[in-house]
């Protein structure tokens, strides 16, 4: 009787601490969710890494970084640590450094990584401080391959309608050059014999050839993404599935259409649905990250399509604002805050940052288009994760150590402020930069990141 | 260093570089393609299907030069190590005061002795070197007693240009550091666009001249410092203005209300332990002007020791009213009688007095410089 009445009260008391642990953490915890959503490049492992050293020293070593972030007052920041997220590897933050230490930018992100950054705040309101002397602010950050991104607004199309923009997409634009081989190829293949599954390999072989390809000359539309990647949980080589021809995706009794179209609905209910609901789940923040240089690397061209890519990308998230009884009753969130940052800014000089920015503007006009009546607020912003280039010795001009170790300077002519502007037949390749052996200063001289993160938690000051 | 710190190694003309990431925009380049680019026609290797579709070549619209210079290594930001100022400066010589005084009493003496001098000699003109030793002190007495005025009115002049300055500030501040061109500027982003950065500059001017106001050592000359070395060449107007709030007057207002209250807490104590009225009076006057000096060194501005009237006012009102309350515990002692307790609490009501009116002064003295 007595053990009875002992285990009754302690898990009456287990039951108040966690009721009260409940409690408390409502008054005391706040959580901000970010997408932070980029193709590939775009430099998303790179901006995690910058604002984890960025935080991390401003908040323990003291050093005045991110002066515009007055959100996070460095007098009221107690301390920061990283937890994980359940269900994500943790993110290789001290792997990236080593790997930044050893001269080699961090690798590319080939699967899921999820971090927490709880930052404990001094409590400065004068009643609540007795009462709860500290706040804590947390940040959720899930970094993903930008290959599975392209891949979600596939979610809305059967097989069919895929294929068929899929193989107009490939036929246009400056993908048409490296599709030609695969065009080709499939002009000679024999789709009377039956699909089995040496032939079904042969076939998603060469149009992956395609892909690979087309990925290292900038093409940014390419879909499915995720067969660009040995990690992706799917499994292409058994599964896979490529566009045909128009001729065989009006015949739905065609044995090639009929064993695309059932791979395909795996790929979409087996990997593509669960991947929205865990990584892209709703969030009402939103970064969008574009690395403009993916286009003026090339041409004007691919701007359109990166354009192009950009407004699908935006068709895949839910647009909106969350009131206080969707948030906490419905447990439904809006995307509210949406920031569009063009990275590695520093790659060129300041005096053309102006027409960068213009240039971004534009290049979001069909994302933007999809908040059109709804109470979005947006902003562009430039950012560099980590200063890498020097002034150079004119307005235009930048240095900075190249992959050769020589230290250069490289002279840009006026950057184009619209698509209109790209001259054809010309580009602005890319700096090759290495990484400086000062990168820890060289990441808290980034510019960018404060006025990114004050912008989405930031209580509106900004408009 | 030669005087060409740099080389050509590459022609404006080419179509690639092969400095930059070349391979990313072409793939790994062999021999057929340096072919290719040299007759401007692209032929992928051993591929006759793409023949369909010319390869795209791009004329480079950026230019780069080796440099025969190593790269500067960029320096980590300042430390913002915890608030180690202090409001009492360091001693750093012979203050102006003191050498005044110094020269006063030497005169003073001086004079005594020329006196005595003459009295026992009665005859001056017979010794020239002591009356020429006694005039230049006399001169040196005067001159740094002039200088000293002429440093009470300029400070005086400088809080009311600070306050000026101040005015203009709280305005910019108002209209969130914008003016109609500045704001269709941020309207699209964070960056400055070109053509629109006459406000930064217009902003940056104000700020610097309030922060040039700012005496050496003193607290806000601190946080200034601290502004200037968060200070991006890419910030705009609002951002600066932004900044210069939360490095510069957040910091000062914070700490001039913590060094308030140490003093009226001070002010207090002395007024608690004071024997008699005397005692209590000069101690309310000593903490006053220890008071204005120490608040004073908080916001950088001296509002010279003579300085403000409304100050001096304020001052004058808290000592006539500590007598009032002087006299009105006195008054309620006697009633009470001459007990311990009675004692006590009189002492402890003039304490909480004291306290309270030289917290009065402080805060007079805040929006006075704030």
């Amino acid at each position: 009787m007595q053990k009875n009445i002992a285990t009754l009260f302690d898990k009456t008391w287990a039951m108040a601490s966690l009721t009260g642990d409940k409690l408390s953490s409502v008054f005391n915890k706040e959580t901000h969710r970010f997408t932070i959503t980029g193709l590939s490049r775009s430099g998303k492992s790179m901006l995690f890494t910058s604002l984890i050293t960025m935080l991390k020293s401003r908040s323990e070593e003291g050093y005045a970084c991110l002066p515009l972030l007055r959100y996070l007052p460095p007098s009221q920041v107690l301390d920061m640590h990283i937890e994980p997220i359940e269900g994500y590897k943790p993110f290789p933050h001290l792997q990236n450094i080593t790997d930044l230490e050893n001269g080699q930018w961090p690798k590319a992100t080939e699967e899921a990584f999820g971090f927490k950054l709880v930052v404990r705040l001094k409590e400065t309101a004068s009643l609540k401080r007795h009462v709860l002397p500290h706040s804590n602010v947390v940040f959720e950050f899930i970094d993903y391959p930008g290959e599975w991104v392209t891949d979600v607004p596939m979610l809305s199309k059967n097989y069919a309608h895929w294929s068929d923009s899929a193989w107009a997409q490939l036929s246009s634009g400056p993908q048409q050059y490296f599709a030609s081989q695969w065009k080709a190829f499939v002009n000679q293949f024999d789709f009377e014999q039956e699909p089995t599954e040496q032939r079904i390999q042969l076939l998603v072989n060469a149009y992956r050839d395609y892909l690979v390809d087309a990925k290292a000359n900038g093409i940014s539309l390419l879909q499915p993404g995720s067969f660009l990647l040995e990690s992706s949980d799917f499994d292409w080589q058994a599964f896979g599935f490529t566009p045909l021809p128009s001729s065989i995706t009006s015949d739905v009794s065609h044995p090639w259409f009929k064993i695309f179209d059932k791979h395909f609905a795996k790929f979409q209910s087996g990997w593509l649905t669960p991947l929205k609901q865990s990584i892209f789940k709703e969030t009402d923040k939103q970064i969008i990250l574009v690395d403009l240089f993916e286009g003026l690397n090339h041409s004007r061209q691919h701007l359109y399509q990166l354009k192009e890519t950009l407004s699908h990308l935006a068709d895949t998230f839910v647009y909106g604002q969350s009131t206080w009884f969707s948030r906490n009753v419905l447990k439904k969130e809006q995307i509210g805050k949406v920031a569009f940052v063009a990275t590695k800014s520093d790659l060129v000089p300041v005096s053309q940052r102006g027409n960068l920015l213009h240039l971004l503007t534009q290049i979001t006009e069909g994302a933007r288009a999809r908040f059109e009546g709804k109470p979005i607020q947006f902003e562009h912003f430039l950012v560099s994760s980590m200063q890498v280039t020097d002034d150079g010795s004119n307005a235009d001009a930048i240095r900075y150590k190249d992959s050769d170790d020589r230290y250069v300077e490289s002279t840009f002519e006026p950057i184009p402020s619209t698509l209109k502007e790209m001259e054809e037949g010309s580009h602005f390749p890319v700096p090759d930069v290495s990484v400086p052996s000062d990168f820890k200063a060289r990441i808290l001289a980034g510019k960018g990141v404060d006025r990114l993160l004050q912008f989405l938690l930031g209580k509106g000051e900004q408009e | 260093m030669s005087e060409k710190p740099y080389t050509f190694d590459e022609s404006p003309e080419q179509t690639s570089q092969s400095t930059l990431r070349r391979d990313a925009i072409y793939g790994d380049v062999g021999e057929e393609d340096q072919h290719n680019a040299m007759t401007g026609y692209g032929k992928p290797n051993n591929d006759h299907e793409r023949d369909a579709v010319t390869k795209p070549q791009y004329k480079t619209k950026v230019k780069t030069q080796t440099l025969d210079i190593a790269q500067p290594e960029t320096k980590l930001p300042k430390q913002v190590v915890e608030d180690a100022w202090e409001v009492d400066s360091k001693k750093g010589g012979l203050s102006l005061g003191a050498a005044t005084l110094g020269f006063g009493v030497v005169s003073l003496i001086g004079f005594f002795v020329f006196e005595a001098y003459t009295t026992l000699a009665a005859n001056v003109s017979e010794h020239p070197i002591g009356t020429g030793v006694l005039g230049a002190l006399l001169v040196g007495f005067v001159s740094c007693l002039s200088f000293l005025s002429f440093k009470e009115w300029r400070g005086y002049k400088q809080v009311n240009t600070a306050m000026e300055d101040a005015s203009v500030i709280r305005d910019l501040l108002a209209s969130n550091g914008t003016d109609p061109s500045a704001q269709q500027e941020s309207s699209v982003g964070g960056e400055p666009l070109a053509g629109t950065e006459a406000s930064p500059q217009k902003i940056d001017r104000v700020l610097s001249q309030h922060g040039k106001r700012f005496s050496r050592g003193s607290y806000a000359a601190h946080c200034f410092d601290r502004y200037k070395q968060q200070l991006q060449d890419d910030m705009t107007g609002p951002e600066r203005l932004g900044l210069y709030e939360d490095t510069v007057l957040k910091p000062v207002q914070e700490k001039a209300h913590k060094v308030l209250n140490k003093e009226s807490v001070t002010a207090g104590s002395l007024a608690f332990i004071s024997p008699n009225n005397l005692i209590q009076t000069f101690a309310v006057v000593w903490i006053s002007f220890r008071t204005i000096r120490r608040m004073a060194r908080v916001y950088g501005l001296r509002p010279s020791t003579a300085g403000n009237w409304k100050l001096l006012k304020v001052l004058a009102q808290n000592i006539a009213a500590q007598g009032v309350f002087d006299l009105a515990t006195d008054e309620v002692a006697n009633q009470i009688g001459g007990s311990l307790s009675a004692k006590f609490m009189e002492n402890s009501a003039e304490a909480i007095a004291a306290g309270a009116l030289n917290a009065r002064l402080g805060r007079a003295l805040i929006k006075l410089l704030k």
